[in-house]
């Protein structure tokens, strides 16, 4: 057992060179969610689109605000009453930073988010760790450039999920409105006739009308 | 003699395990939630199905003197439970996705927290090719270093391929809906126009007949 131990820790060693977190979550007033940033001078990058909205009139989406707040309690990114946007920064210091969604409105919004923090090892590591060589910073910088692809697709799909939405809340309305109508429309001729029919029959109002 | 070297062991391998459990959260992906003393914290995600999910939860606290137990339960889209366990500090669940859907992970504070303070959850979250075990990989191929790099780059492209072709062929689906509700509108609003001249047309002939039986007109 404890070899094995050894054997995942190395293995996540190993491995660690980027990491991602891709996620939806419901957003009532604030929801935070935190991600470590292990090395100064990574690059944090991420996306997040609001997914789930059920406003009725209004076509335009009142968004909601994202704050980034670094480990020292400092603001580090902020944008405000959007219903979708990508970012990316570079973290000052390693540490947990705090991603805060707010929703200024009182509906529940669903927001749908992806942060990948992404290192490469600079001259520093290379200098230290005797294991690297040029070639895992080429490595690296392509394995980024790969996930930058990943992300951008991951917003693809989350935009798509909230195209997807409201469709299918225009088939159902159109449907619905329709058949409303329809009914309506009959219901309305039919009592007009009805009263039309009730003014002429009151012998005593025969010859008045 | 016996249960004494058992108890022992029992000790041993806790320690281990709790060293383990450190040891990774230096090193562990994933985000963190901060889950309120009471009420629950969702996180969910759209997936199609043939994807593997594979997540890890720890509990974190500043002193690991004392963990505080959560649960969790984790649901499909048509709702079937797919991992639940109730007063944990860790764990970890892995399924391949049958339905196309929203996959939601519950998380709340167990009934038995000292009522103080929020709890910190760590959730390793990896679908698709990030749930991809390349351990096993180099060790069947034999391979290490930067042939290992080069394959993991590899899988990355073909995931993205993939990826590529399902957002084609959502988008393709959304253009039918779209395509289908344009043609909708055109012919509803034909139809409600045609309704409307057919229904006064009755009223008006109906009226004339019941005047003419009347003896009004």
């Amino acid at each position: 057992m404890e070899r094995r131990q050894i054997y995942v820790v190395a293995a996540l060693l190993f491995t660690l060179i980027g990491r991602i977190s891709s996620l939806s979550v419901t957003v009532n007033d604030v929801e935070c969610v935190y991600e470590y940033v292990l090395y100064e001078g990574d690059t944090v990058s991420g996306n997040f689109v609001v997914v789930d909205h059920d406003i009725f009139w209004s076509s335009d989406h009142p968004g909601i605000d994202l704050t980034v707040t670094s480990p020292l309690d400092n603001v580090v990114h902020t944008v405000k009453g959007t219903s979708g946007d990508k970012f990316e920064f570079k973290a000052p210091r390693s540490g947990m930073y705090k991603f805060c969604f707010h929703n200024p409105y009182s509906t529940p919004e669903t927001v749908s988010f992806y942060i990948h923090v992404g290192h490469i090892p600079n001259e520093h590591d290379l200098a230290k760790d005797e294991h690297l060589n040029p070639i895992n910073v080429k490595i690296a910088e392509l394995r980024e450039a790969l996930e930058s692809v990943t992300a951008e697709q991951k917003y693809l799909k989350a935009r798509d999920a909230r195209h997807r939405r409201t469709n299918e809340s225009t088939r159902k309305r159109v449907i619905g409105y329709t058949v409303g109508e329809y009914i309506l429309l009959a219901i309305v001729s039919i009592l007009q006739v009805v009263y039309i029919r009730r003014l002429f029959s009151k012998s005593v109002a025969y010859n008045r009308v | 003699m016996g249960m004494r070297a058992n108890v022992r062991r029992e000790l041993v391998l806790q320690l281990l395990l709790t060293l383990w459990i450190w040891g990774t959260l230096r090193v562990s992906e994933g985000i963190w939630l901060n889950l309120p003393a009471s009420g629950t914290k969702c996180v969910s995600e759209e997936l199609h199905t043939n994807v593997v999910v594979l997540a890890d939860y720890v509990v974190v606290s500043e002193d690991n003197s004392r963990l505080p137990a959560i649960s969790i339960k984790v649901t499909s889209p048509y709702g079937n439970n797919l991992h639940q366990k109730e007063n944990v500090t860790h764990g970890q669940f892995a399924f391949t996705t049958q339905e196309a859907g929203n996959y939601l992970a519950c998380f709340w504070v167990g009934a038995d927290n000292q009522g103080g303070g929020d709890v910190s959850v760590n959730l390793d979250w990896k679908t698709g090719i990030a749930a991809k075990d390349w351990e096993s990989v180099a060790r069947k191929e034999k391979i290490e270093g930067v042939e290992l790099e080069l394959r993991k780059l590899e899988g990355a492209v073909e995931a993205i391929h993939e990826n590529l072709l399902y957002l084609k062929s959502r988008e393709a689906e959304l253009r039918t809906v779209s395509e289908t509700t344009n043609t909708r509108v055109a012919w509803f609003s034909i139809m409600s126009l045609g309704l409307c001249i057919v229904v006064s047309v009755l009223q008006l002939w109906y009226l004339k007949s019941f005047f003419r039986k009347k003896k009004l007109i």
